[in-house]
């Protein structure tokens, strides 16, 4: 039996000083990551510091400038029957309602997700869709990252040693902004063979603001500002999101393994973003 | 190696920890609450499915070590006075078991979807309990139990 000691600190700056000061610990939030990988020996921490007790860390908050911040600790389920999800956030909401199981839902954090940094898991893609901010604490206090920033590498992001994920910052939806995640597993509750996050708003029939994701396809979301641009100005019809989708092929670098073949991962793209696109932008010119 | 204790089922009960043992570990091994399957010890497969305060959880993902203050019932907490639970007495009556290995993950997740959700569908049923692997792939009889314990019983089990 693997000898961890667990400790359990109240407050975020008790918890960095102890990641601070405990050679190999770890967070544990939900455990639905961290329990299976112990499980499989994959990781080996002496230490565990159970954040979920720490109260700011459990919260959601919807501040007085209409922005939202979900503390690092809120699990899927909190996430997915949020109502305070609107207009664009809408993708973070759809995004937890598809993760795994309800039984993962009920105990897994998106503080845990987005740290994991699984490229085909379904928060980081919906986050930078999103437009979302990443709020970490480390010793010396707390600091704020752009999502796109956040993701470096497969399983790896922003975080410095000694830091935790606190919160996920969402802007103030837009009027007429609206967001969707849409998903492509074989078996429901699995990882995305391929996932798109998407978040759009509209005025006067055009397409304001464009902001694609594309998860399953590389070792980071995939995410480049030239494919959100060329939707801006247009209706979202067939040819700009059929452009954008080209540019966003190009910028994937997916893998072969279990679930699908690289070659079929960047074929599923320009027809998931085209269905993803043509939905979200159907909500947006309807609510705008 | 510390001592806790957790409820399980309603009773206090004392365990010995070395802080990476999983509450699946500790109720098979410990408690002898051998309900709660090991099947795939990753959190994939459902068939140590319990309740934690309520919620569908998976015990091969939870420390032990962190459920001091958690509320656990196990299938075996599911029968009253020798009663068997309305979803457990549909199980039976449908005739949904076939190998058992995923049943008692099976109840236990159908048990939290109709306390949240006490009329189903057949989609929300398949949703709910998307989670349970059945390697007899036995599926059908298990949606006919649970709209049958939701159908005829008119209350939630």
């Amino acid at each position: 039996m693997p000898r961890i000691e667990l400790l359990r600190p109240t407050s975020v700056e008790d918890a960095v000083a102890l990641l601070a000061n405990r050679e190999g610990s770890r967070c544990i939030a939900g455990g639905q990551t961290m329990v299976a990988m112990l499980n499989a020996g994959l990781v080996e921490p002496p230490v565990l510091i159970a954040i979920s007790a720490i109260e700011e860390l459990g919260a959601i908050v919807e501040q007085d400038d209409g922005t939202i911040r979900i503390g690092a600790a809120v699990c899927h389920r909190d996430v997915a029957q949020f109502s305070g999800c609107t207009g664009a956030n809408a993708v973070i909401r759809e995004a937890a309602r598809v993760i795994a199981h309800p039984a993962i839902r009920n105990f897994g954090t998106i503080g845990g997700a987005l740290a994991h940094a699984d490229p085909a898991a379904d928060y980081p893609t919906a986050v930078v869709a999103a437009g979302a901010t990443i709020e970490i604490a480390g010793a010396n206090g707390r600091r704020t990252i752009p999502s796109e920033e956040f993701f470096l590498d497969y399983l790896t992001t922003a975080l410095e040693p000694g830091e935790m994920v606190t919160a996920l910052q969402l802007p103030a939806p837009e009027a007429g902004s609206s967001g969707h995640y849409l998903k492509f597993s074989r078996v429901d509750g699995d990882y995305a063979i391929a996932s798109v996050g998407v978040t759009l708003q509209a005025k006067d029939g055009r397409c304001t603001a464009a902001r694609l994701a594309i998860g399953g396809c590389g070792s980071t979301p995939v995410f480049d500002p030239s494919a959100n641009a060329l939707l801006l100005g247009s209706r979202c019809e067939e040819t700009a999101i059929a452009a954008a989708a080209e540019l966003l092929v190009s910028r994937a670098d997916p893998v072969d393994d279990v679930r699908a073949s690289a070659a079929y991962r960047r074929a599923l793209i320009p027809r998931l973003l085209r269905r993803a696109v043509r939905h979200a932008w159907s909500q947006a010119i309807g609510v705008q | 190696m510390s001592t806790i204790t957790i409820k399980v089922n309603g009773r206090p009960r004392k365990i010995a920890i070395e802080g990476g043992e999983t509450l699946l570990e500790v109720l098979r091994v410990q408690l002898g609450l051998t309900g709660a399957k090991r099947g795939c010890n990753q959190g994939v497969c459902g068939s140590c499915t319990v309740l934690i305060d309520g919620r569908a959880a998976r015990a091969c993902l939870h420390l032990a070590g962190l459920a001091e203050h958690a509320d656990i019932v196990t299938v075996e907490g599911l029968a009253s006075d020798g009663e068997l639970s309305p979803m457990q007495q549909a199980f039976v009556d449908a005739g949904a078991v076939q190998c058992g290995f995923c049943m008692p993950g099976m109840v236990i997740a159908a048990t939290a979807l109709v306390a949240e959700n006490p009329k189903p569908n057949d989609e929300e049923i398949r949703e709910g309990l998307a989670g349970n692997l059945c390697r007899c792939s036995g599926y059908v009889k298990v949606v006919e139990a649970i709209r049958q314990a939701v159908h005829s019983k008119g209350t939630a089990p």
